[in-house]
């Protein structure tokens, strides 16, 4: 333990030595190699950590730029310190190895609230700084100890106007009903948002739904399994949509936008009954950068970043503040829009981090 | 020291950094998966115990063993007929065919994989141009199922077939079959009773080489399948990544490897493989 302080402490020394020029580079890797730290992660992670940097781990994309215009600048221009992106995705799991292997480098990470249930009590995760980080600046609940929520997006759905013209669906009651509406439509492949949908499909009201009826839920899924795709990912759910694998599509509801655009309006979003889940940031344990990340989490909270958010990447705020600021051509995109706030319903991340991994297993092998 | 040197070649004191290298990176890890798959959550054989208590594995395990059988029988099939082709046709339009085989055995499997959509999907080439000429009402579902995976691990596999069968059609004496002609045997009985056997090393090894490969497809059922069909790799990285149960992903994963490694033992009881692998036969 001391001997992985001390090296720690080194590196640190080394990588500020290396940032002002008092060290060259090769003597750096060396002090890296030396130390058994990777060279990718510290090309990736601690060095830059170390040197006066933030760390962010977020899926890429799109969102290195928009968070780095959103929530980058204004924390540079508050604080001094920089941000940099690990765009590899934090799924639970590169989380979890993370921490476990002792080698942390990247200082929050761009994931869902129901990560911080999970990974929280078992010591994967920083808690987060209640001083620094406001609880009133998101939706009541939705402010952990191990995360808080900065965004929220939400499943909805789009439906093929072509295909339904006049009578199109509403609810997820009418995405159920082949009878209906027919043809095929694609739901996320791994549980979450699809669960919900068909117990609400099935009748359960949109407040009722925690803690959830697997049996019921899996047993409306199984029932339009023939008419069925499922989807992994939000690209595979945009081209299913595109290319006129489907007809209706549960999607998130940012993508939803994107997909109106990219059809020119012949799909369209519905946002009636969407769940709301709130996107969380999160601290690994043992963070390079320390307390400043929660500096950090504080200014992606403001209203001015959470509508920087929305406008580039379609996120929605969690900041109460910030609902009454949705500018007019987000009102039917944004669900915490004065238009859409009062139509959906919003996920149980106490649930989800509990039951989520028997949950997803559950649904993998109903689908499947 | 003296009894040592007696017995130990110098020539293993030279290659023993990389033999030690090679033991701690490729031995070191996969002892590590079985050691996770007997500790985690808690130690014991509960993790092999689930593959009796739980159907859903069960029928994961078989959609992966029927999906590969499949995949190997069309790949070697038609990589047979593909490398007789090669071996039999002029210099020069073996060159082309060799080329193109190449190409397609060097496009990333992303690639490949999406292209069937483009071709064959709800809304690809063949369904509008047969819906066009008014052979089909409604499009035929070639993707997103059972027979859209099929096709994108067949075509996958087939340069993977073909290169072992090619170099061991191109090591046979042809002086052979014209012997087994000459002593009146026909054109089929040559074939089944002469050219075949020769080339039963090289149909064992492509078999082998396509069948593991194929047990660990994870991009094209997981794309051309449609989140229906669900085959081991992707179960066992929503094991890893989504759901954190590593001891399952682990069980699976050593269980893939026994089961390979069971196959390659009973194959060793009825021929030497080293044959398989381009050794002599004796």
């Amino acid at each position: 333990m001391q001997d992985k302080q001390f090296m720690k402490e080194m590196l640190t020394e080394g990588a500020h030595a290396y940032k002002e020029g008092r060290m060259d580079r090769r003597s750096f890797l060396a002090l890296c190699g030396a130390s058994g730290v990777a060279l990718s992660s510290v090309m990736a992670g601690d060095a830059e950590a170390a040197a006066d940097h933030v760390v962010m781990w977020n899926w890429g994309g799109q969102s290195e730029e928009c968070h780095g215009s959103a929530i980058g600048d204004a924390f540079t221009a508050s604080t001094g310190k920089g941000l940099k992106f690990d765009t590899s995705g934090p799924l639970e799991g590169k989380i979890k190895e993370m921490v476990d292997s002792g080698n942390v480098t990247a200082d929050v990470a761009d994931a869902d609230l129901f990560n911080a249930v999970s990974l929280g009590p078992t010591g994967h995760l920083e808690p987060i700084d209640y001083s620094v980080v406001s609880k009133d600046k998101t939706l009541p609940g939705y402010a952990l100890e191990y995360g808080v929520s900065v965004i929220l997006y939400g499943y909805a759905f789009v439906y093929d106007t072509e295909a339904y013209g006049d009578n199109p669906p509403q609810s997820w009651a009418d995405f159920f009903d082949t009878a209906k509406f027919p043809g095929m439509r694609s739901l996320y492949k791994w549980a979450n948002g699809s669960l919900e949908a068909a117990l609400m499909a099935d009748g359960v009201a949109g407040d009722a739904l925690y803690p959830l009826d697997m049996d019921r839920a899996l047993a409306k899924i199984k029932s339009i399994k023939d008419d069925s795709l499922y989807w992994g990912s939000g690209s595979e759910a945009h081209s299913m949509c595109v290319n006129g694998e489907v007809t209706m599509g549960m999607i998130w509801q940012n993508r939803g936008r994107n997909i109106e655009n990219d059809t020119d309006g012949r799909f369209k979003l519905v946002n009636n009954q969407a769940m709301a889940m709130p996107g969380a940031y999160i601290v690994p344990k043992g963070n390079p950068a320390g307390a400043a990340v929660m500096q950090f989490i504080a200014t992606a909270q403001e209203v001015p970043a959470q509508l920087a958010l929305l406008d580039c990447l379609g996120m929605t705020p969690s900041n109460p503040a910030a609902f009454g600021e949705i500018p007019e051509d987000q009102q039917d995109y944004a669900i915490t829009s004065a238009k859409n706030i009062d139509k959906i319903v919003y996920n149980d991340p106490e649930w989800w981090g509990k039951n989520g991994g028997d949950a997803v297993n559950a649904f993998l092998e109903a689908i499947s | 020291m003296h009894a040592l040197r007696k017995h130990l070649h110098p020539g293993w004191l030279i290659i023993a950094p990389l033999l030690v290298l090679v033991l701690a990176l490729y031995l070191g890890p996969i002892l590590n998966i079985l050691w996770l798959s007997i500790t985690d959550p808690e130690p014991g054989f509960g993790n092999y115990a689930k593959l009796g208590e739980s159907d859903a594995l069960v029928r994961i395990i078989w959609t992966t063993v029927r999906i590969c059988i499949i995949t190997t029988i069309f790949s070697v099939t038609l990589g047979y007929s593909i490398a007789y082709a090669m071996v039999h046709c002029h210099q020069r339009q073996k060159n082309y065919m060799l080329t193109l085989l190449l190409v397609s055995f060097w496009i990333s499997i992303l690639v490949r994989t999406f292209s069937w959509l483009m071709l064959l999907g709800r809304k690809g080439l063949v369904n509008v141009a047969l819906e066009d000429i008014g052979l089909i009402v409604e499009p035929i579902a070639f993707m997103r199922n059972e027979l859209g995976v099929l096709i994108g691990m067949i075509h996958y596999m087939i340069p993977y077939a073909v290169l072992p069968l090619l170099v061991s059609m191109q090591a046979i004496d042809h002086r052979v079959m014209d012997a087994s002609r000459n002593l009146g045997a026909t054109g089929s009985q040559t074939f089944w009773r002469i050219y075949l056997p020769l080339t039963t090393p090289g149909l064992v090894a492509s078999t082998l080489l396509v069948f593991i490969l194929s047990l660990g497809f994870y991009v094209t059922p997981a794309v051309l399948g449609g989140g229906k069909v669900l085959m081991v790799a992707e179960y066992i990285s929503v094991q890893l990544l989504v759901t954190l149960k590593w001891g399952t992903a682990a069980m699976l994963a050593a269980l893939m490897l026994f089961g390979v490694l069971a196959m390659l033992w009973i194959m060793s009881r009825f021929m030497k493989l080293s044959t398989v692998f381009g050794g002599a036969a004796r």
